[in-house]
């Protein structure tokens, strides 16, 4: 333990002494030497890599049916040859599910999705939340009160019954769920970025720009923004873990991912009333989702506490 | 403040009592003593005196263009009740058993008819003659239902029934298991191993009297062109579905109506699975290629399709399989969808069945496949003649060469595809005594005792929408009717057979369009007056005449009164 210390301290002191270090890489050290932090990286890691190569890590395709191609019933427990299930059985990781699919394949393929889900509906929230929240917070007046009086109509819903409406106005659909879940959590980071935009607009190198005669665009894209950035990515992070689980949540109410696409809550959903008879069914896509959720619970938090001064010197 | 509001309600209540107590009384107590001394004194005499001061109401048509089937139900003794028909019906009593011909008192119906549509009052708390009455439903919990002391058939055994619902299967069973419910309707297909292998429970497996069909509006492209459909009846391997999906009891449907109703099976079987064949037709019908289209359904388990989403996906493989079709999935809200395919609106595949009201096979051919039905599009005239031609005719061996042609002709056309006859079961606690799985899902609970306990507690499905079930269609609804609601007969306990229940017979004219029905004496309805033929009249009028101010309802459709016997006097639309 104090050997680490000291090495830390080493490297401290060398890059202190060496070269300049910049906000950006003291908050990544900081970030790697948070043990949490870093299993979630380990499994947002293991996830990507899962999600990128399912069609090669997948012993089956997430829509092929093995009726009439193996002996199989629905909803069969899992056959693993390791753990002493007999050989003469085709192997099946995670079991059957109910429409003798191997489901072991379909957990693979999910992870497609769920982290399509968790970057597109954020990056969407992003872009849409930070130019309205740039915009109220750098010109003020009634495109304050106008953008923030209607965050905070959005925000009077609660989350998830506002996408369910979304999506039931849209019509259900993966496409339209991850529109209701961006709208959804746009709020969040207009809010952020104003009370970003608001400390930042008075600063000294902002009215130096303006002095110098830069255009407003030039002033928020290129001196605000940049700095306004590290509560984004906190709350971004974060923000992709609750877009994962609200997409969860609509599909297991059968409003976002049409079978048979393999999202995990639809097929959570799908099989809640095996869980009794075929506990795997309900078990795995349920795992998978706690996991993915944790893995971004783990790197926000741990964000968090990098980008934060205060904690500079209590790691 | 609150005390004041209670003290104005039981005013008000007491009022509306005192209203309907006047409105009814004069006759109620001019029959009652008559009806009572009837056996004690001379026979004929006494009911030739009842009938002369009883004064019979009627309901009658003015002709037989503006109304359906009935043309008349005419009061022609304080106990006996005449049926004109403009038509034979051979199934006349198969219908009358159904329990949306349940008779109310007269006053009651004229009292809860409200000016838009029935009352709260008559939606919830109806008011019949059977061995239960409602005491209370607390909505999206429970109803609760006390015995009726003075019920003429065999008391019930408990004296409180309950009825819960709930949507899943896996947490009816938990209830049951766990013995805080009696019984419990609609097994899950994977728990019956389990169910079957707990001996503090029993199984009753529901024979299959449904079923469950893929169907095709044809007005839509590409399902107007017949080729096309029927090569996708060709295309899809039913087999497959009722094996993996099905619990046991069940079979792959070789006609549209379940073979156990006589003249359900004559004619050719359905087709074979063959998707070579079914491939090379669709693409002579011009689709080599197949095409995109949806498959819509509602999240509801029946016993006609026990696992909904499970199947639908497996159509949708199936059609991308063997025919390259990509149809997506659509899940509609139920009330939504029944009404968008009833209406023939739906422009893809859906997913429906149908369950026996009565055990006849007009119930099941006629209701889907007469001409004034759009559910598939367009009905073709090579059915629908002959099914009118075969519904007049009551000797089943005579109308079984007709049935063979419209079946063989259903099969052409193929309006829809019939994929399945669904086995369902009921689970019980194992000391219940007389455990039911009717086919027509129409358990009756009074004849049930739970091991000596007061109160019998049912879990099924779902809620009932109303316990007004004259205009009610949903099973959920219906069952809960039946518990105080009975019709002039009723079907036998687990059967299809029926038995005289408020009438002691009915019997026919040789040409079968006349049916005199000589109805219980001494019946009393739950709110004590006696029951006799004018409710019946009032009953029908209340259902069958468009233009009476009894003719309200909960949506008004009175979808049975119509399909069955059609309406008197419809406006024109």
């Amino acid at each position: 333990m104090s050997n680490q210390e000291t090495k830390i301290a080493q490297l401290d002191a060398e890059g202190l002494t060496l070269k300049s270090v910049s906000l950006w890489q003291i908050a990544w050290r900081r970030l790697f030497r948070r043990r949490s932090a870093v299993v979630g990286m380990f499994i947002l890691a293991a996830l990507t890599f899962i999600a990128l190569a399912a069609p090669w890590l997948a012993p089956y395709s997430f829509d092929e049916v093995l009726i009439g191609v193996e002996d199989v019933k629905a909803r069969e427990k899992p056959c693993i040859h390791l753990f002493g299930c007999e050989q003469e059985k085709p192997q099946h990781l995670a079991g059957i599910d109910g429409n003798v699919r191997d489901q072991y394949s379909r957990l693979l393929y999910g992870a497609r999705l769920s982290l399509m889900v968790g970057f597109s509906t954020v990056t969407f929230a992003i872009i849409v939340g930070t130019s309205l929240g740039a915009l109220a917070g750098y010109f003020g007046g009634w495109w304050d009160n106008i953008i923030m009086r209607f965050m905070d109509v959005l925000l009077a819903f609660p989350s998830l019954l506002l996408a369910i409406a979304i999506v039931t106005f849209l019509g259900p659909g993966l496409i339209n769920a991850l529109l209701a879940i961006g709208i959804v959590s746009i709020p969040a980071y207009a809010r952020v970025m104003r009370a970003s935009v608001l400390t930042v607009r008075e600063m000294e190198y902002v009215s130096a720009t303006r002095a110098l005669g830069g255009s407003n665009m030039q002033i928020l894209f290129q001196r605000i923004l940049p700095n306004a950035l590290t509560p984004l990515i906190v709350q971004g992070t974060l923000g992709i873990a609750s877009a994962i689980l609200d997409a969860a949540a609509l599909s297991f109410l059968g409003l976002g991912a049409q079978p048979p696409t393999p999202e995990w809550g639809s097929m959570l959903g799908a099989e809640r009333n095996q869980v009794f008879t075929a506990p795997h069914l309900v078990f795995y896509p349920g795992f998978m989702i706690m996991l993915t959720v944790l893995a971004f619970n783990l790197i926000g938090d741990g964000l968090r506490d990098a980008f934060d001064p205060r904690l500079a010197h209590a790691s | 403040m609150k005390r004041k509001l209670f003290a104005l309600l039981s005013l008000l209540v007491l009022a509306s009592m005192a209203l309907a107590a006047c409105g009814g009384a004069p006759e109620a107590t001019e029959e009652a003593p008559e009806a009572t001394e009837a056996p004690a004194t001379e026979a004929p005499a006494a009911t030739e005196e009842a009938a002369s001061d009883f004064e019979g109401k009627s309901l009658m048509a003015a002709d037989c263009d503006s109304t359906g089937i009935i043309k008349g139900v005419e009061a022609t003794g304080e106990h006996e009740v005449t049926f004109t028909l403009c038509q034979p019906d051979p199934a006349f009593l198969s219908k009358i058993a159904f329990s949306v011909y349940g008779i109310y008192p007269e006053e009651w119906l004229e009292a809860t008819a409200g000016e838009e549509g029935r009352t709260s009052e008559g939606l919830e708390k109806p008011i019949g003659t059977g061995p239960y009455m409602v005491s209370e439903w607390s909505r999206g919990e429970s109803i609760t239902f006390t015995a009726n002391p003075a019920y003429w058939g065999e008391a019930p055994s408990a004296e409180t029934l309950v009825f819960r619902w709930s949507t899943e299967s896996a947490a009816r069973l938990l209830e049951l298991q766990s013995g805080t419910v009696d019984a419990i309707d609609n097994v899950g297909p994977e728990d019956f191993e389990t169910v079957s292998g707990d001996s503090s429970l029993a199984l009753m497996e529901r024979p299959a009297l449904n079923t469950f069909y893929l169907a095709m509006t044809n007005t839509f492209a590409p399902f107007d062109n017949q080729a096309v459909r029927q090569a996708i009846a060709k295309g899809v391997d039913r087999q497959r579905i009722v094996d993996t999906f099905y619990p046991p009891g069940s079979e792959v449907a070789s006609h549209f109506t379940p073979c156990a109703i006589p003249n359900a099976c004559e004619g050719d079987p359905w087709y074979e699975f063959d998707p070579e064949a079914a491939r090379a037709e669709l693409a002579a019908a011009g689709f080599p290629d197949g095409f995109s289209t949806k498959i819509y359904y509602r999240d509801v388990v029946r016993g006609y399709l026990p696992q909904v989403s499970n199947v639908a996906q497996d159509i949708q493989a199936q059609l991308k399989e063997n025919l390259n079709i990509d149809a997506e999935i659509v899940v509609m809200e139920s009330g939504a969808f029944i009404e968008a395919s009833s209406a023939g609106s739906l422009d893809g595949f859906y997913l429906l069945g149908w369950g026996a009201d009565f055990p006849h096979v007009t119930n099941f051919l006629d209701y889907h496949f007469g001409a004034a039905n759009p559910q598939f599009g367009d009905q073709s005239p090579t059915y629908t003649e002959i099914l009118a031609q075969a519904a007049q005719i009551a000797d089943v061996a005579e109308a079984a060469p007709l049935y063979a042609e419209a079946n063989n002709a259903i099969r052409e056309y193929v309006p829809m595809i019939p994929v399945a006859h669904g086995g369902s079961g009921t689970a019980w606690r194992a000391d219940v005594t007389n455990p039911q799985a009717s086919p027509l899902s129409n358990e009756v609970f009074h004849v049930t005792d739970p091991g000596g306990r007061d109160v019998f507690v049912w879990m099924q499905n779902a809620e009932p929408i109303s316990m007004f079930c004259a205009d009610e269609t949903d099973g959920e609804s219906l069952r809960a009717c039946e518990q105080i609601v009975e019709a002039l007969y009723s079907y036998e306990v687990n059967g299809t057979a029926v038995q005289p229940a408020l009438a002691e017979s009915c019997e026919p004219n040789d040409t079968l369009d006349t049916w005199v029905c000589t109805l219980r004496q001494g019946v009393t309805f739950h709110d004590g007056t006696t029951f006799d033929a004018n409710d019946v009249v009032a009953t029908f009028t209340m259902g069958l005449d468009a233009s009476s101010p009894l003719h309200k309802g909960n949506t008004g459709v009175f979808e049975y009164y119509d399909y069955l016997w059609g309406l008197m006097n419809k406006p024109a639309e």
